[in-house]
């Protein structure tokens, strides 16, 4: 298996010196040979509550991610009870809802960027024709909301899709029978619809969280982390300590450390959950 | 308290209607921003206008933008190739030969999708620097590998669980080697799959932004973070801004387009057959 043998390289040998890394004290720009092994120092830093600074950005990750994930889903599930039914240009609306998920990231960044804008901005041109008020989207009281809004235009489709699939998916004749049982379409959805796209959703909500938990080009472009520290999500706080103006490269491999055993854990949780109700293959 | 169907399916159009504008509509916008004169950009009540190409015209002579072009092609071409063999490869073992702990090695696979760009970015770049390679496009082409490998396997394994047993087995009673039965017969049934597969590494890769940000300076510089070029300078000029976003999106929506039969499979990292 040769290339199960590179992509082992190719991801081991880094995680292995990302670890390697956080026990230093290498900085950007230093030569290897100048570094230190420092023990536990950046992780004690971390924790010992110095750093309020990686707090705020953990917590506010989290926060993104339950959000992001429970609107997407929602909306998501709403879209996709929408689109199941038959019509035409069906096609065309499928594409329509294409274009935010396979659309380059940054540029997604970018285009907010645009539209966001308080003063040239078409979203404050027409709340100001619909409502006459201007919302400072991008200030330090919106940023964080307005990030969260691009994340879920961006990423809803991608549920919307998915959860299509699965009810698309699921025969006629339960339902069939549950209607004759004299069930409302409440009832239907609770006890038919839901526990048999479980499987599905459980995976979609999977990738969805642990993609926002990761997020980087959007924030990135959109605020750089700001206002302030307003935007700043774990992958931005790395890349602040790490290359921005500082170049501690070592406590930001620290903080990227704790970044991948967040993930580990909730996705290694999840995926366990995930194979115990559909079988070994998901 | 019921309403009529009319009125329901009036409503219902509607609000499809609504949610097929607001996906695109960012897209639209920014097309219309980028077609329009330097003065025209600060004014959001202009919709209706005569399109000028002067700010496609600045990014391609001022910006350089066929150079950076022509990187993200090198790289996105170069590291397809190699994942799709490399990943292609792999799912073949994974679909037909069981050996031990094979599920184990499945899943280790699948939580490499969860790696976090910013956390493996950190090692690259410093081993990058030390073996000179940054701001190379090997350096790339193997970043780019880390997510393309696991997302070729998955999405080949059960591409090639799709074909029979039987007609490999039949075409090796027949007398075929068993390289012979892979690129006589394996190959040709599977080749909707590696299309598929192969449009997926294209698309991740020319978006990808964290790898290409950091591992490179100038020379291996790809199109989606060249958007830093207008970072610090916000509002000055939004209408080169917008045509270099329209020039890197295009080319990924096209391509989707063309997919769309295995979008949900391929966003699902292959788990979600249709």
């Amino acid at each position: 298996m040769p290339s199960v043998i590179i992509l082992a390289l190719l991801t081991i040998v880094p995680t292995i010196f990302l670890y390697f890394v956080s026990f230093t004290n290498y900085e950007l720009g230093q030569m290897w040979n100048e570094q230190h092994l420092i023990g536990f120092q950046n992780f004690i830093r971390l924790f010992s509550g110095q750093d309020t600074e990686f707090w705020l950005s953990v917590g506010i990750s989290l926060l993104f991610m339950v959000l992001a994930t429970f609107f997407e889903t929602f909306c998501g599930f709403v879209v996709a009870l929408l689109l199941n039914r038959e019509f035409k240009l069906k096609s065309l609306v499928f594409a329509c809802l294409l274009v935010p998920i396979t659309i380059t990231p940054s540029i997604v960044g970018q285009m907010w960027k645009l539209m966001y804008n308080a003063e040239y901005g078409v979203i404050n041109y027409i709340m100001g024709l619909l409502f006459h008020t201007k919302i400072i989207w991008l200030g330090p009281a919106m940023a964080y909301t307005s990030t969260l809004l691009v994340d879920i235009w961006q990423w809803t489709p991608f549920m919307a899709l998915i959860i299509y699939a699965g009810i698309s998916s699921v025969p006629a004749e339960p339902y069939e029978a549950a209607l004759v049982d004299g069930a409302n379409a409440v009832q239907s959805f609770r006890y038919i619809t839901l526990p048999l796209l479980k499987p599905l959703l459980s995976l979609a909500i999977l990738f969805r969280s642990m993609d926002s938990l990761k997020l980087f080009d959007v924030p990135f472009v959109l605020t750089q982390g700001g206002p302030g520290s307003a935007t700043e999500l774990l992958s931005l706080h790395v890349y602040r300590l790490g290359f921005a103006q500082t170049g501690w490269v070592a406590r930001a491999s620290a903080t990227g450390v704790i970044l991948l055993i967040i993930i580990s854990i909730l996705s290694q949780f999840l995926i366990r959950q995930l194979h115990k109700e559909s079988g070994p293959k998901i | 308290m019921k309403l009529s169907k009319a009125l329901k399916n009036s409503l219902w159009a509607i609000a499809i209607t609504i949610i097929s504008i607001l996906a695109v509509f960012p897209f639209f916008w920014m097309l219309l921003v980028s077609l329009k004169t330097r003065v025209l950009t600060y004014d959001p009540s202009v919709w209706f206008f005569k399109p000028t190409l002067e700010n496609y015209i600045a990014v391609f002579q001022q910006r350089h933008l066929l150079f950076f072009a022509k990187n993200s092609f090198i790289v996105v071409i170069s590291t397809t190739v190699l994942s799709l063999l490399l990943g292609s490869m792999a799912a073949y073992g994974f679909a037909r030969f069981s050996f031990k702990r094979r599920e184990d090695w499945a899943f280790w696979i699948l939580s490499l999708r969860m790696l976090p760009p910013m956390a493996t970015v950190i090692p690259f770049f410093i081993l990058a620097r030390f073996t000179n390679l940054l701001d190379t496009y090997l350096i790339l082409i193997l970043a780019y590998m880390t997510f393309n490998i696991p997302f070729s396997i998955w999405m080949m394994r059960g591409f090639f669980e799709e074909i029979p047993v039987q007609i490999e087995e039949s075409a090796l009673v027949d007398g075929c080697s068993h390289w012979q039965v892979l690129m006589r017969v394996v190959l040709p049934l599977s080749l909707p799959g590696l299309t598929a597969t192969a449009i997926f590494c294209i698309i991740n890769s020319w978006n990808e932004f964290a790898f290409a940000l950091f591992l490179t300076g100038i020379n291996a510089r790809t199109l989606p973070t060249t958007v830093t070029f207008f970072l610090s300078i916000t509002g000055v000029i939004w209408g080169e801004m917008a045509a270099v976003g329209v020039l890197t999106a295009l080319p990924v929506l096209i391509f989707a387009m063309l997919v769309q039969k295995y979008m949900i499979r391929g966003l699902t990292f292959g788990a979600v057959k249709q």
